[in-house]
C-alpha cells in the first residue's frame, strides 16, 4: 500500500511519523497532523482531510468535524498575512468594530475573505488573551496591543509597503501597539513561539513555508 | 430499602422504589413521569446535548438543575421534576431551540409526530420574544441517495451521528464549524452510505432528516399503522408498516428487543414500494408460444391441476415457498405430499445448508444469547451484506465486551470490530477448520478464545461457492466449544418457517425427520399415506428436470435461475419441464419461462405466521388487500386440490394454524390466536428443550475435499443485488454496486493483470478487475447475482482469462 502522503516533503512524512508514534489512539493525533497536512497544501483542503483521515484510521468526515471546529484550521486558504481582529467583549468596549473597519477598508477584505491579490486574509476572532490591551490584533499569530484605528490603518500600510518575509510581535508593537497588558519580557529568543508543540519547525512567522 | 440492586428515590414528593444502575430519566419514564427530551434514546449513548431533561434534584448545596439524561439514580434521590424552576429551565431550552427552528410544521414531515411540537406544546412558553429573522440553509440537501436533510430544522440533538458511528459503524454523518453554525454534514463526495441510514430519519426528534420515499406523502394522523414483520432476510425485524389511503408509505422499525431492538435496514425499510409497482403480475397468465395471455382463474387452475393431475406423484417437484408465511408453507407441503403424492420438495435452491442442521441443531442460539456470549465466531456470509440486523447486534456484543472470531476468505464488515481475523483461501476452509481445532500457529490467539465460553456461533456459507458440508463441520467443531450454541445462518425471508413446515426432501412439519416412523405415522393418520419415494433436494430435481426422470415443476417464489449455484442447470430444467407453473408476483428470469404464471399475495398483503433464525415465531399481518387479482397460496393451492378432486383443507387460514398446532409436533400450541391475543407480543421461540424438538440433530465433521486449481472461487453477495424485488423498489433500484472481480495483487502481477482490465471468468463472464489485498491469495472474488454476473455457475475453481489478444 502506498502511503497517502508519498508527495509530502521529507521533513513531513517524517514529523508526521514522530506525532503517529507518540499517541496510543492514531485519532488523537488528528489536530496535529491538520496542521502538518496544511502546510503541504497551503490549506486544510479537502484532500489534506482525506490524507489525515487515512493517517488515522477515521472517515474523512470526523476529521472534517474537527478541522471546522477550530477557527485555525484554515480551510480556505490564507493572504500573505493573516489579520486577526479581537472583536470579544473588553476589546469590543475599546473599539475594536472600528479597528476591525479600518483594517477591512485598507486590506480591501472584508471579514472572512482574503484580498484580491492575495495579500490579506481578514478576520476577527474570539478573545486571544489579551483583554488588557485591548483592542487587541495578530498578524500570522503575531500580538500587537492597544491599537487605535489610526495604526490599524498605519500597520496595514507598512505590510503592503515593506512585505516583511517575518512578522515579529516585538517589532510590530513597537510600530504600532498601544498599552499593554503586561511587559512580556525581552524579546523570544527564536523568532515565533509555535501555537502547539506539533507545529515545531513550521513556525507560524514564515519557516518552513 | 429493599435489596442491593434497588434504590428509593422520590419524585416529585413520592418515594418510589426503583432498579439501581439506571438514568434517573428512564427510572422516571417506568414509573410514569415521562422527562421531555430530545437527544436522550435508550438505545444510544447518552451526551446530555440538549438540556431539555433538566430536573431539580437535591444535593448537598441545596437543589440543582441537572440533566436527567445521564444522572444516574441513586439512593434517597430527591428529585422534583415540575418545580417552577425546571419548568422555567423547559420554557428557557425549547424558546432557544425555537429561536431558528422554522415554524414549517404544516408542510413539514414530522408534523403531527414530532417531539419538538409535542413538547413545545407541553413544556414550552407559548409565545417566543425573538423576532429575529431566522436562520437558513440551502434545503434539502441529500445526504445519501435515500435521506434528505433540512438543516435549519436540525435541533443538534447529536442522535442521527450516534446511530451512524456507534450503531451502524458507518461515521459518515458529523458536526461540522462550530457557534451558531454548527450542522450535521457529510464529506463531500463521501454520502451518508449506509445500509441502517433509514434509522437516522426514524430517531430525528424532528423533520431535519427525511425519506426520499416518504417526503410529502402523507400525514401522520391519516396513517393506518399494522404490526407486521419484515421478510427481507431471516432475522425478520419488527415492523410497523403505515399506509395511507391503500398504500403502504412507510415502515417503521419496532423496538423489538429480542429481535431487532428497533432497528432496520435500509432494505427492510425501504422495499417496500416494489409491491405497488406496475411490473407486478397481478393476474393470472399462460403460455401462448412466445408470450403470455392474461387468462382467469378458472382457466388457469384448470390448466395447472390437469397437467399436474397427469403426471405420476414422483414425477413432479416444487421448489420454493421461502417468502411464504408458515401456514402457506404447511399448505404447500401438504398440497405434493398429500394431493400431488410426491416428496421432492425444497425451499431452498442448493444454495443454503443441510435443513436438518437449519432447522433441528442442538444447542441452538437465540439472538439474546449474544449479549451474554463471552466469545462469538462467526464462520458464513457477511453479516453485514446479507443479514444486516443481525450484524448491528454482533456489533452491539462487541461493544460490550464480547471477544469476536471472524473466518472468511475475503474481508468482512465485522473485520473491524473483530477480535481475531482469520483468513483463508476459498476452497481451503476443511484444511483451516484442522488448524483452528488445534490452534497452529498464528492461530493461537482465535484458538484460546474460542476457550472462553459461553461461545455463539453463527455458522453458514461464506458463499454460494462452499461445500455446503463445511458449514456442518464447522457446526460439529463449534459444539466442541464452552456452552456452546450455534445459530445456523440462512438469508431469505421465512426459509426458517418453511423448513419447520417440512419444505425439505428429509423433513414433515414440525422438525420430524422423515425417518422418524413415529413422526411419518402421526402426518399419515392425519393425511393419509405419504409418498413411498425418497426426496429430492432442488438440485437434484433440476437435474432430473434435465434428464427427464421428472416432468413438472411448481416454483413458489422462487428464482432458481437467478439464486442457485448453477444459473444454468436451473434454465435447462426449466425449459425440459413438460410443465411448470410459477406462482409468484413477478416476472423472474425463472417465471418468464413458465408454461403458467400465477399471481401470488405477498409481504404486506399476507396474513398468519413466521419463524425466523433463532425459531422465534411472530405474528405476519397484513396492510392491503392482495393487488389485482392476487391470492394467497394456500387458498389457491386448496383450488387447485379440489380440482383435482382432493380436499386439501387450506382454504381457511385458522383451519391451517390449528392443523399446524396438532400435526407439527415443535408447533404444538403456536396458534395465530395464540400468538394474537396471548402470546408474548415480541413472538413466541419454538421450544427446544428435552422432547419437545423431536428431531435432535448433532451435526458431526463431514470429510470436504480441500479445493486446488489456480483461482478457487468466492461468490460475494450484497445488500444491493439485482433480485427482482429491489429492482423494483423505486429509492432502492439504483443501488447496485458496479461488478468488480476483485483478487490479491500478487496473484494479478503473476497473470500481468492490471487493474481496470476485462478479464473472462470461466470463459463466460468478461468483468473488470479490481485489485485487493484484503483478499486471500489464489482466490477470485466474482459478485453474486449482479446485473452482470447473472447466469454465473459457482463451481469451486473457476478460469481466468485475459481478452487483450494473445500474446
Ligand atoms: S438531524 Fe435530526 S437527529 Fe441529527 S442532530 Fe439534527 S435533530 Fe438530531
Ligand atoms: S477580549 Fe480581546 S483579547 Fe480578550
Ligand atoms: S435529553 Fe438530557 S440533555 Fe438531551
Amino acid at each position: 500500500m502506498s502511503s497517502p502522503i508519498s508527495a509530502w516533503s521529507h521533513a513531513s512524512q517524517e514529523r508526521v511519523q514522530t506525532i503517529l508514534d507518540s499517541y496510543p489512539e492514531p485519532r488523537s493525533a488528528i489536530m496535529p497532523l491538520l496542521y502538518i497536512a496544511s502546510l503541504e497544501h497551503d490549506r486544510v483542503s479537502p484532500e489534506a482531510m482525506r490524507q489525515v483521515a487515512e493517517l488515522t484510521g477515521v472517515t474523512p468526515a470526523q476529521v472534517a468535524s474537527v478541522a471546522s471546529f477550530y477557527t485555525m484550521f484554515k480551510r480556505d486558504g490564507v493572504g500573505e498575512y493573516l489579520v486577526s481582529v479581537c472583536t470579544s467583549i473588553s476589546c469590543f468596549l475599546r473599539g475594536a468594530d472600528d479597528v476591525l473597519e479600518v483594517v477591512e477598508d485598507a486590506t480591501g477584505a472584508r471579514r472572512g475573505e482574503t484580498s484580491s491579490d492575495g495579500t490579506f486574509t481578514v478576520e476577527h476572532v474570539e478573545c486571544i488573551g489579551s483583554c488588557g490591551g485591548a483592542p487587541a490584533v495578530q498578524v500570522n499569530y503575531e500580538l500587537i496591543e492597544g491599537v487605535s484605528t489610526d495604526n490599524g490603518r498605519k500597520l496595514v500600510a507598512w505590510l503592503k509597503d515593506t512585505k516583511p518575509q517575518v512578522v515579529l510581535a516585538d517589532e510590530m508593537q513597537q510600530l504600532f501597539g498601544g498599552s499593554r497588558s503586561f511587559d512580556w519580557g525581552g524579546p523570544e529568543p527564536e523568532g515565533a513561539i509555535a501555537p502547539v508543540p506539533a507545529f515545531g519547525p513550521y513556525g507560524s512567522s514564515g519557516e518552513g513555508r | 430499602m429493599a435489596d442491593a440492586d434497588q434504590v428509593t428515590i422520590t419524585i416529585n414528593g413520592i418515594d418510589h422504589v426503583v432498579a439501581a444502575g439506571q438514568l434517573l430519566i428512564t427510572a422516571a419514564e417506568n414509573i410514569g413521569e415521562i422527562i421531555p427530551r430530545f437527544c436522550h434514546h435508550d438505545k444510544l449513548e447518552p451526551v446530555a446535548k440538549c438540556r431539555m431533561c433538566l430536573v431539580e434534584v437535591e444535593g448537598p448545596r441545596g437543589k440543582a438543575l441537572v440533566p436527567s439524561c445521564t444522572m444516574p439514580v441513586s439512593n434517597g434521590m430527591v428529585v422534583d421534576t415540575k418545580s417552577a424552576v425546571v419548568t422555567k429551565a423547559h420554557e428557557g431550552v425549547l424558546e432557544f431551540l425555537l429561536i431558528n427552528h422554522p415554524l414549517d410544521c404544516p408542510i413539514c414531515d414530522k408534523g403531527g409526530e414530532c417531539p419538538l411540537q409535542d413538547q413545545a406544546y407541553a413544556h414550552g412558553p407559548g409565545e417566543s420574544r425573538f423576532v429575529e429573522e431566522k436562520r437558513t440553509y440551502l434545503k434539502p440537501l441529500p445526504v445519501s441517495d435515500l435521506v434528505l436533510l433540512d438543516r435549519e430544522r436540525c435541533v443538534l440533538c447529536d442522535r442521527c451521528v450516534r446511530v451512524a458511528d456507534d450503531i451502524a459503524g458507518d461515521p459518515l454523518l458529523v458536526f461540522t464549524e462550530r457557534g451558531n453554525a454548527v450542522q450535521i454534514q457529510t464529506f463531500p463526495d463521501e454520502p451518508f452510505a449506509s445500509y441502517f441510514s433509514g434509522n437516522t430519519v426514524q430517531l430525528c426528534p424532528v423533520g431535519a432528516l427525511t425519506s426520499v420515499d416518504y417526503r410529502f406523502k402523507a400525514r401522520p394522523w391519516d396513517l393506518h399503522h399494522v404490526t407486521s414483520v419484515s421478510l427481507v432476510d431471516t432475522v425478520q425485524s419488527t415492523v410497523d408498516v403505515q399506509t395511507s389511503r391503500g398504500k403502504i408509505v412507510r415502515v417503521y422499525g419496532v423496538e423489538n428487543d429480542a429481535v431487532n431492538e428497533g432497528w432496520l435496514s435500509d432494505k427492510d425499510r425501504f422495499v417496500f414500494p416494489a409491491i405497488h409497482a406496475d411490473t407486478r403480475v397481478v393476474q393470472p397468465l399462460v403460455r401462448n408460444g412466445e408470450r403470455f395471455d392474461k387468462a382467469t382463474w378458472g382457466e388457469a387452475l384448470e390448466i395447472v391441476a390437469s397437467r399436474l393431475g397427469s403426471c405420476k406423484g414422483a414425477e413432479v417437484a416444487a421448489i420454493g415457498g421461502a417468502h411464504n408465511t408458515n401456514e402457506d408453507a404447511f399448505a404447500l407441503g401438504k398440497f405434493m405430499r398429500s394431493v400431488i403424492g410426491s416428496a421432492h420438495i425444497d425451499a431452498q435452491i442448493g444454495d443454503g445448508l443441510d435443513a436438518r442442521l437449519a432447522a433441528a441443531v442442538t444447542s441452538r442460539a437465540r439472538l439474546g444469547d449474544l449479549d451474554a456470549a463471552s466469545t462469538i465466531l462467526v464462520w458464513g456470509p457477511d453479516l453485514k451484506e446479507v443479514l444486516p440486523v443481525l450484524y448491528l447486534r454482533v456489533r452491539k456484543a462487541t461493544r460490550n465486551g464480547a471477544t469476536l472470531v471472524v473466518v472468511s476468505p475475503v474481508a468482512t464488515g465485522l473485520d473491524s470490530v473483530a477480535d481475531h481475523v482469520v483468513r483463508y483461501r476459498a476452497g481451503t476452509g476443511s484444511e483451516l477448520l484442522r488448524k483452528l481445532g488445534a490452534g497452529d500457529g498464528d492461530l493461537v490467539g482465535a484458538r484460546s478464545a474460542l476457550r472462553e465460553g459461553p461461545v455463539v456461533a453463527l455458522v453458514g456459507r461464506t458463499s454460494l461457492a462452499e461445500d455446503p458440508n463445511l458449514a456442518e463441520s464447522i457446526a460439529a467443531f463449534a459444539l466442541s466449544l464452552p456452552e456452546a450454541k450455534i445459530l445456523p445462518l440462512l438469508e431469505r425471508g421465512n426459509v426458517f418457517g418453511a423448513l419447520d413446515m417440512g419444505l425439505a426432501p428429509g423433513l414433515l412439519p414440525g422438525r420430524v425427520s422423515v425417518d422418524s416412523q413415529e413422526g411419518v405415522d402421526a402426518i399419515e393418520d392425519a393425511w393419509g399415506p405419504l409418498p413411498d419415494h425418497e426426496g429430492l433436494d432442488a438440485m437434484s430435481i433440476l437435474a432430473d428436470l434435465v434428464e427427464g426422470d421428472m416432468s413438472a415443476l411448481v416454483m413458489v417464489g422462487s428464482d432458481p435461475v437467478s439464486d442457485c449455484p448453477d444459473p444454468q442447470l436451473a434454465r435447462a430444467a426449466i425449459e425440459a419441464a413438460d410443465f411448470v407453473v410459477a406462482i409468484d408476483a413477478f416476472i423472474t428470469d425463472s417465471s418468464v419461462l413458465a408454461d403458467v404464471i400465477l399471481p401470488a399475495a405477498v409481504w404486506g398483503e399476507v396474513d398468519g405466521t413466521v419463524t425466523n433464525l433463532e425459531g422465534r415465531v411472530q405474528r405476519i399481518r397484513p396492510s392491503l388487500l392482495p393487488a389485482g387479482q392476487s391470492r394467497a397460496l394456500h387458498g389457491l393451492l386448496d383450488d387447485i386440490a379440489s380440482q383435482m378432486g382432493a380436499d386439501l383443507g387450506t382454504s381457511d387460514l385458522a383451519m391451517i394454524s390449528k392443523e399446524i398446532a396438532s400435526v407439527a409436533p415443535s408447533y404444538a400450541g403456536i396458534t395465530i390466536d395464540y400468538l394474537t391475543f396471548a402470546g408474548d407480543p415480541d413472538g413466541v421461540v419454538v421450544p427446544i428443550e428435552d422432547a419437545q424438538q423431536p428431531l435432535v440433530y448433532t451435526p458431526v465433521d463431514r470429510p470436504v475435499p480441500v479445493v486446488t486449481g489456480e483461482f478457487t472461487l468466492h461468490l460475494a453477495a450484497s445488500l444491493y443485488d439485482a433480485g427482482v424485488w429491489l429492482s423494483n423498489a423505486a429509492a432502492l433500484g439504483d443501488l447496485a454496486r458496479s461488478a468488480y472481480v476483485r483478487l490479491h495483487p500478487s496473484d494479478a502481477a503473476r497473470r500481468a493483470i492490471t487493474p481496470g482490465e476485462t478479464i473472462v471468468v470461466s470463459g463466460s463472464h468478461q468483468l473488470p478487475v479490481a485489485l485487493d489485498d484484503t483478499v486471500s491469495r489464489g482466490t477470485l472474488v466474482v459478485p453474486h447475482n449482479l446485473e452482470e454476473t447473472k447466469g454465473f455457475v459457482a463451481t469451486p475453481t473457476v478460469t481466468v482469462d485475459t481478452v487483450r489478444g494473445e500474446e
